[in-house]
C-alpha cells in the first residue's frame, strides 16, 4: 500500500521552514526518549499516514504514526519514560477513554490520513510531564517565545473543578428520576456526590498529565494516564479555531479552545480550559501559525513564530450583521417542535386529570420528556442568543450564545458549501437561514452544536444575500441561474419538479430541492472535490440522471433528475470549471 | 496493462445501453474506457456462490426436516435471485469501467443503479490496493482513490497487479503534481 501523501503533508513538514528550522537547531532541550522502532512489536507500517519524517525537528524524535495505538500493549508501559504518577490508577472510565473513542474508527477509514494526528503509545514514546518544566498558564500569555522549544503547558488549574462540575449533571441525568424515587434524597444526595467525587479525582489526575505547547508549526497536545497521547496537530491543516465559555466557564473566567483540522472525526484537542486571554491569544498564534491558509509557503516568514504576528489580533473586524434576539425567538416559535407543543401539554394534562395519578415520578418524568422535545428550539435560541457575524480580512468571525458564548473563526477560503433553507413555516415571514460546511466538521460528530454551521440563524432576503455575498464573493442570491428538469421528471417528484433546480452561475454551483422546507446548496466551483453522475433505473427510463457534486464536509450539491444529454454536460462542465477555479487559486 | 482481456474502447456497445445516449458512455470521442479484468467475474461468483450454498443448505435442511411448502418457495427463491445475480455480476463487471483522462480519473459501474464519478488527479488525497485472498488467486488486485469528500465513490476491482501498481504509481505522481489540497 502506497500511501500517496494528501497536499499538506508534502509542503508540511519537509519544506525549508525557518521556524522549524529554528527549533530544529535546539538540541536536548526536552529529553524525550527516542521512539524504537522494534517497540510496537506487530505495527502495521504501510497505514497511510503522513509519516512525521524523524530527524525533522532536529534531535525531537516524532511519535510513530497512527497505528501504535494497540489496546492490547496498553497495561504494559515501557520503562524509559519516567512515568509522572507511579500509581497506576485502577479505575479509568474517565479521561482516556472519551478522548480515546475515535482511535478505534481510525483504521478503514481515511482519517488518519488527513489528520495527521498522531496517537502515541503509552509510556513508550513520550515522557511524563513530571519531568518537564511547566510554565503556570494563568496570566502568562505566551509572548516571551524564543527559538527555543517552548516549555509544555498546563491547563488551568481551576479545569479539573469545572469538568467535575460537568460531570455532576451528567452523573444526576445518568441516576434519572425512577433512582431518585426508589431510593430517596439521602442516598440519592450520597451517591452523586461520590460519583462527582470521584469524576473530580480523576479529573484532577487527567489534569496533571495534560499539557500542549507549539512546535514548530504543530500543536502538541499530550494527554492521558495510562493510554498516553500526543497529538501532533499539523497547523496548516487548521480549519476554524474557536472558542467556547460554557457557563460555568463564563463565571470563572475560563475558555474552551476547540481546532477542527481536515478529515478529523472529531474537533481534535479540545484545550479546556485555559483562560480567555491566554485562549485567544493562543488562537490568534495558532491562526497566524496557520498562515492565512491560502498559501502555506507566504507563512513561512520568521513572524509567525510570535505571538501577535499577521492578522488576527483585531477581534472585531468589520461587522456584517447582528441578528435581533427577537427574531430569533420568533424564528424558533415557529418550528414544528414549538407549535406541537401545547398540543401536547394539553393532551398529556387531560390524561393525568382522567387519571387523576399524580405522582412526583411521573409529572418529573413527563416534564423530562417534554423538555426533550422542545430541546431543539431551546437549545438554538440559546446558542444563537445575540449573534453577530464579523468579517476581518479572509476570515469570519462569528459570536453567538447566551449561557455558553462560543466565539468561531472560520477561514473563508475553507468554507466548502453554503446552503440556504426557508422552512416551511418561516416563509411567510420571508425569513431564511444560512448554514456553512467546513471541512474540518465531518458528519460524523454527534454534537453538531460544535459545527461552525450557522452562517446566519435567521434573516430576511436582502440580509442572507449580503452575507452571501461576503462569503462567496460574485455570488447573488436573487438571481441564480436556475432552471428545473425536464417535464417529464414530475413523474419521479410530482409535487416537488417546479422546486427542484440547478444552474452554473460564475463562481458556484447552485442546486435547489425541497418542496416544503426549502433548500438551496452553493458549493464553489473550487471547493468540489470530485463530480458522480448516478442513474437509477426509473429515472433510465425517463432519460434522466443525477448529478452530485461532492465537497469535504456536507452533502455537496445535487442536480437532480435532469435531461441525461443535459446531465453529461453539466458533469463536464463542472469538471472543467472545478478544474479552472482550482488552477487559478 | 498486461492483461490479455483488455478490451481499449467499448464504444457504444454496452450491455443493455438502450438509450439513445448510452448512460455509461458519456463523451465516446474524447474517452478512452478501458474494462477490468473478466477474472473478476469469477471472484464475485465465487463470493456469491458461498452465501448462496449458506442459504440453500439452510433452506433445504428446513425443507427436508418439515416439508412445509415455505421453505420450498424460499428454495426456489433463493435459486432464483442466484441465477438473476449471476447474469448480473457477469454484465455488471463487463460494464465496469475506468479511464484516464489529462485531468481526472473516470470510474463507472453499476447496471441497475448507474454511476459515474470523475475524480480529479488534484484532490486525491490517497490511494488505497488492496486484494483479498480470493482476489490474490485470481492474481488481481482492487484500487481505490480516495478524496476529502467521503461521498466520492472511485474503486477500480479486478486489476492485474502490474495494471493496478501502474495505476496507483501514475495517480500518485499525477496527485502531487497537481495537489492543491482543498
Amino acid at each position: 500500500m502506497t500511501a500517496a501523501a494528501g497536499p499538506a503533508p508534502s509542503n508540511g513538514r519537509p519544506d525549508p521552514d525557518p521556524t522549524t528550522g529554528q527549533f530544529g537547531a535546539e538540541p536536548a532541550d526536552r529529553p524525550v526518549p527516542a521512539p524504537q522502532p522494534g517497540q510496537f512489536g506487530p505495527e502495521p507500517t504501510d497505514r497511510p499516514v503522513p509519516a512525521p519524517q524523524p530527524g525533522q525537528f532536529g534531535p525531537e524524535p516524532t511519535p510513530p504514526p497512527g497505528e501504535a495505538f494497540d489496546p492490547t500493549d496498553a497495561g504494559t508501559p515501557t520503562d524509559d519514560a519516567p512515568a509522572p504518577a507511579p500509581a497506576p490508577a485502577p479505575a479509568v472510565p474517565d479521561a482516556p477513554v472519551p478522548s480515546d473513542a475515535p482511535v478505534p474508527a481510525v483504521p478503514g477509514v481515511p482519517v488518519p490520513v488527513t489528520t495527521g494526528v498522531v496517537h502515541a503509545l503509552a509510556g513508550g514514546v513520550i515522557s511524563g510531564p513530571a519531568g518537564q518544566p511547566v510554565h503556570p498558564p494563568p496570566g502568562g500569555p505566551h509572548v516571551g517565545v524564543g527559538p527555543t522549544v517552548e516549555p509544555r503547558q498546563r491547563l488551568h488549574p481551576l479545569s479539573p473543578a469545572l469538568q467535575g462540575a460537568k460531570s455532576l449533571v451528567v452523573v444526576i441525568a445518568g441516576l434519572s428520576w425512577s433512582t431518585l424515587s426508589r431510593v430517596g434524597f439521602g442516598w440519592f444526595a450520597v451517591m452523586v456526590a461520590v460519583l462527582a467525587l470521584g469524576a473530580t479525582i480523576l479529573a484532577v489526575i487527567s489534569w496533571y498529565n495534560t499539557g500542549y505547547h507549539v512546535v514548530g508549526r504543530e500543536l502538541r497536545v499530550y494527554e492521558g494516564l495510562l493510554w498516553r497521547r500526543t497529538r501532533a496537530i499539523p497547523l496548516e491543516r487548521l480549519q476554524a479555531v474557536e472558542v467556547v465559555r460554557p457557563l460555568l466557564a463564563q463565571l470563572t473566567g475560563l475558555a474552551e479552545l476547540r481546532l477542527e483540522v481536515v478529515g478529523g472525526g472529531k474537533t481534535e484537542a479540545p484545550l479546556a480550559y485555559l483562560t480567555v486571554a491566554d485562549a485567544t491569544a493562543l488562537r490568534a498564534r495558532l491562526l497566524a501559525l496557520a498562515g492565512g491558509v491560502t498559501a502555506p509557503a507566504r507563512a513561512n516568514t520568521p513572524e509567525s513564530t510570535t505571538t501577535d504576528a499577521a492578522p488576527a489580533p483585531a477581534p472585531a473586524g468589520r461587522p456584517l450583521h447582528a441578528v435581533r434576539n427577537q427574531h430569533l425567538l420568533i424564528s424558533q416559535l415557529l418550528t414544528p417542535q414549538a407549535i406541537m407543543l401545547p398540543l401536547g401539554v394539553a393532551f398529556v394534562t387531560t390524561q393525568f386529570l382522567s387519571e387523576g395519578s399524580w405522582s412526583f415520578v411521573a409529572v418529573a418524568s413527563t416534564l423530562t420528556a417534554m423538555a426533550g422535545v422542545v430541546l431543539q428550539p431551546i437549545r438554538r435560541v440559546l446558542d444563537d442568543w445575540a449573534f453577530r457575524i464579523a468579517r476581518d480580512d479572509e476570515v469570519l468571525r462569528i459570536h453567538k450564545g447566551l449561557l455558553e458564548t462560543r466565539a468561531q473563526t472560520v477561514p473563508l477560503n475553507r468554507v466548502q458549501t453554503v446552503a440556504v433553507t426557508w422552512p416551511l413555516l418561516w416563509r411567510f415571514k420571508g425569513w431564511l437561514r444560512l448554514r456553512l460546511e467546513v471541512a474540518g466538521y465531518s458528519a460524523g460528530e454527534s454534537d453538531d452544536r460544535n459545527r461552525p454551521d450557522r452562517l446566519l440563524p435567521v434573516g430576511d432576503l436582502p440580509t442572507g444575500e449580503m452575507i452571501v455575498a461576503e462569503v462567496l464573493p460574485g455570488v447573488r442570491l436573487a438571481d441564480l441561474p436556475m432552471a428545473p428538469p425536464p417535464p417529464r421528471a414530475r413523474w419521479l417528484n410530482p409535487l416537488s419538479r417546479a422546486r427542484l433546480g440547478s444552474g452554473l452561475a460564475d463562481e458556484v454551483f447552485a442546486a435547489r430541492s425541497g418542496l416544503l422546507t426549502r433548500n438551496l446548496a452553493l458549493v464553489p466551483y473550487a471547493r468540489i472535490q470530485s463530480v458522480r453522475v448516478v442513474q437509477g433505473p426509473l429515472q433510465r427510463r425517463l432519460r434522466l440522471a443525477t448529478v452530485h457534486a461532492d465537497t469535504a464536509g456536507g452533502a455537496g450539491a445535487a442536480a437532480k433528475d435532469r435531461d441525461l444529454a443535459e446531465a453529461w454536460a453539466l458533469a463536464a462542465e463542472l469538471t472543467d470549471r472545478a478544474h479552472a477555479a482550482r488552477t487559478r487559486q | 496493462m498486461s492483461a490479455p482481456d483488455r478490451s481499449p474502447t467499448v464504444s457504444g456497445g454496452e450491455p443493455a445501453g438502450a438509450a439513445p445516449v448510452s448512460p455509461l458512455e458519456p463523451w465516446p470521442a474524447t474517452v478512452r474506457w478501458q474494462s477490468i479484468s473478466h477474472d473478476q467475474i469469477w471472484v464475485e461468483l465465487i463470493r456469491l456462490s458461498m452465501t448462496l450454498a449458506v442459504l440453500l443448505f439452510g433452506t433445504a435442511v428446513g425443507w427436508a426436516w418439515t416439508g412445509h411448502w415455505l421453505f420450498g418457495t424460499a428454495l426456489g427463491l433463493v435459486v432464483l435471485i442466484g441465477v438473476l445475480r449471476v447474469i448480473g455480476i457477469v454484465r455488471a463487471v463487463r460494464a465496469w469501467g475506468y479511464a484516464e483522462r489529462e485531468n481526472d480519473l473516470l470510474v463507472r459501474h453499476g447496471l441497475l443503479v448507474r454511476r459515474l464519478s470523475i475524480v480529479p488527479y488534484a484532490r486525491m488525497q490517497f490511494v488505497d490496493v488492496s486484494a483479498g485472498p480470493l482476489e490474490r488467486a485470481f492474481d488481481l488486485a482492487t484500487v481505490q482513490l480516495h478524496t476529502a469528500a467521503a461521498a466520492t465513490d472511485a474503486r477500480v476491482p479486478g486489476l492485474r497487479p502490474a495494471e493496478a501498481s501502474r495505476l496507483r504509481d501514475r495517480l500518485t505522481a499525477l496527485g502531487e503534481d497537481r495537489a492543491e489540497g482543498l
